[in-house]
């Protein structure tokens, strides 16, 4: 049957008295890095409303993957290619519960104040943190006599008055690669195009 | 922003290797990714076409085992376009898998949108013989699949990448992959003029294995090329003088005995009393003109041959000591004693180890090279590997994309320089 919820991927069925949901992995999926993982994190969020839950991947993941983890999650597992499916996980059917009521504690003023000084402290951290990150920063770009760190050779990039925002997977700020360190190369080649009277060996 | 700290996060590059293809921006710190320098042609009309859709009709990466059908149209079908570090100028198919790689591949790394990213600086490599019309080729490639992703691009030598990543300004690269090899000085630039190629790599290595074969009772493992490749990896030895090495061989048969078995098999390979001939394998790569190969010619055994490919003549039968000085004695007079004293070895045909009791008889690479040099009176030399085989070209085309001025045109006598792609 259509999965009632549209805000939901996947398919519902009902076996029985039983609510079955899958959802499917396609072949592009596997190019993207997160899918995968925010696919079974949905399917175990999925535990508490379904007596029991499915992912159907490609075959070509069966390779990648190690079965053991849904089984001890519960989390029923297919693979599929053009000529079949196959169950290699069978699912733990789980009874979809109601969340405990939790009567709320008394608080505890010594606690309370306790957590207070944490949060103070944690803020301090924070702003220390930031601080030498700045530093660092500052340390990386001025100019060296010796070492890596290159010098700005040509004036910024005309256009676009703002500051580019990195993709997540990018650290801003984050040290170049070893073997940028103490490479004579880097000089080496600031200067293409600068020095034209440099003789040429080739 | 500064455009160095633009180029610390957009460096691209990307290295066309006869086997696999490494790429990634600067941000991946020290390993590139890999996938097989190869493409699928995939029949049209397949239920599994049909089924999953591939918006393109050359199927690259990590997906190409999915789309493989039938053995038999492997040949025809699967495309490696760099088996010898060379495209042919008519070989549509060869250029589609390379364009279709460098989207594969900057697609894989693509920004958020509304990031302030204005395109990636690429960096390219290609086989130091590869002649002008594929570096034409190839930037016109950049051109037609860049959509906003490319903001510049060039293409540097691979041995030039190796110097930059093994951070040493002048050297003398040999880069030796599976069908030829390369001897490159490089001086802060490629000296070009002073190459010299070589008709000779892996691959020769693997046939005069299989002749070994042959001889000592394996002729049904001789035709098959993995097991041949196998058998050359662990039995295979370079010797540090050949007579010798076979005499003490002969002498001592049980030390330099050499087995092998296939894993997950019965099959062994066990060369008894004629393991002596285990030291021809790595003599032959490095020196193919001692008498004792002439009997393998006069049966048959092709004899590497003088060859012309693009713009470059490879040489065949030039031993690798030959070819060095015949490469550094085209430089300038005073550079080169410089070039003498740092020689790099890189490339998978370079991997000899030298096993435990052996030390006396086989040598690894750059000894063997130092020997080859000094027999040809060539004493002040120092022979090293680079530092990380398997992503020197990769290291050095980032640094090369990070440091040098983004207002270096391409100039097409230098062959160097940006080419700036239009948005």
């Amino acid at each position: 049957m259509p999965n009632p919820d549209s805000n939901q991927a996947g398919l519902s069925f009902l076996v029985g008295a039983d609510q079955v949901h899958v959802m499917v992995l396609k072949t592009q999926d596997l190019a993207q890095r997160n899918s995968i993982i925010d696919t079974v994190l949905k399917l175990s969020s999925l535990r508490n409303s379904y007596q029991t839950v499915y992912l159907a991947a490609p075959r070509l993941l069966g390779a990648t993957i190690d079965a053991s983890i849904f089984r001890a999650h519960g989390i029923g597992l297919l693979f599929f290619d053009e000529r079949r499916i196959d169950e290699a996980v069978a699912p733990q059917p789980l009874q979809p519960t109601r969340p405990p009521v939790i009567p709320a504690p008394a608080q505890d003023p010594a606690l309370v104040s306790e957590l207070a000084t944490l949060k103070s402290m944690y803020f301090e951290m924070e702003r220390n943190l930031t601080q030498l990150r700045d530093d660092l920063k500052h340390l990386h770009q001025a100019p060296r006599n010796e070492g890596f760190a290159p010098q700005p050779s040509h004036p910024p990039l005309g256009g676009g008055p703002h500051e580019p925002v990195f993709a997540p997977n990018i650290v801003q700020g984050g040290p170049l690669p070893s073997y940028f360190s103490n490479n004579p190369w880097l000089e080496v080649l600031s200067k293409r195009g600068r020095l034209e009277n440099e003789p040429l060996a080739g | 922003m500064s455009s160095d700290n633009y180029r610390s996060h957009y460096t691209f590059a990307m290295d066309f290797g006869t086997s696999d293809f490494k790429y990634g921006p600067i941000t991946l710190g020290e390993k590139p990714r890999i996938v097989n320098n190869r493409g699928y042609f995939p029949d049209k009309s397949s239920v599994m076409y049909k089924a999953f859709e591939p918006t393109s009709d050359v199927i690259v990466g990590d997906d190409v085992p999915l789309y493989l059908q039938s053995a038999e149209d492997l040949s025809s079908r699967l495309i490696y376009p760099m088996r010898n570090g060379m495209i042919d100028k008519s070989d549509d198919q060869a250029w589609r898998v390379v364009s279709s790689l460098t989207s594969y591949s900057l697609d894989a790394f693509k920004p958020e949108s509304n990031n302030g990213f204005r395109g990636y600086y690429v960096v390219a490599s290609l086989s130091s013989v590869s002649p002008r019309y594929m570096y034409e080729r190839l930037l016109g490639t950049f051109q037609e699949n860049n959509h906003g992703k490319i903001r510049a691009v060039t293409v540097i030598p691979q041995p030039f990448a190796v110097a930059i990543g093994h951070g040493v300004t002048t050297c003398v690269v040999i880069e030796s992959g599976h069908g030829n090899s390369q001897v490159c000085p490089i001086s802060k630039y490629p000296i070009r003029a002073a190459q010299v190629a070589l008709n000779r790599g892996g691959g020769d290595a693997n046939a005069i294995t299989s002749e070994i074969l042959k001889d000592t009772g394996y002729g049904d493992l001789a035709n098959e090329e993995a097991v041949v490749r196998k058998v050359k990896e662990n039995i295979g030895l370079v010797p540090g003088n050949l007579d010798n090495a076979i005499a003490d061989a002969k002498k001592f048969p049980r030390k330099a005995r050499a087995r092998y078995r296939v894993p997950g098999t019965r099959v062994e390979v066990d060369l008894e009393k004629d393991s002596w001939s285990r030291f021809l394998i790595g003599e032959y790569v490095f020196n193919p003109n001692h008498e004792i190969f002439d009997s393998y010619f006069s049966r048959g055994m092709p004899r590497p041959k003088d060859v012309k490919m693009g713009d470059t003549v490879f040489r065949g039968m030039l031993d690798f000591g030959e070819a060095i000085i015949a490469s550094v004695e085209r430089c300038p007079v005073e550079l080169q004693p410089m070039l003498y004293r740092e020689v790099l070895l890189s490339g998978g045909n370079f991997s000899w180890t030298v096993p435990p009791k052996l030390e006396e008889s086989a040598v690894d690479a750059p000894t063997k090279v130092r020997l080859l040099l000094r027999d040809r009176g060539i004493k002040n030399v120092s022979v090293k590997m680079t530092s990380s085989p398997q992503f020197s070209v990769w290291h050095g085309c980032i640094i090369y994309g990070f440091a040098v001025p983004e207002d270096y045109e391409w100039d097409w006598q230098r062959l160097e320089g940006w080419m700036k792609v239009s948005n």
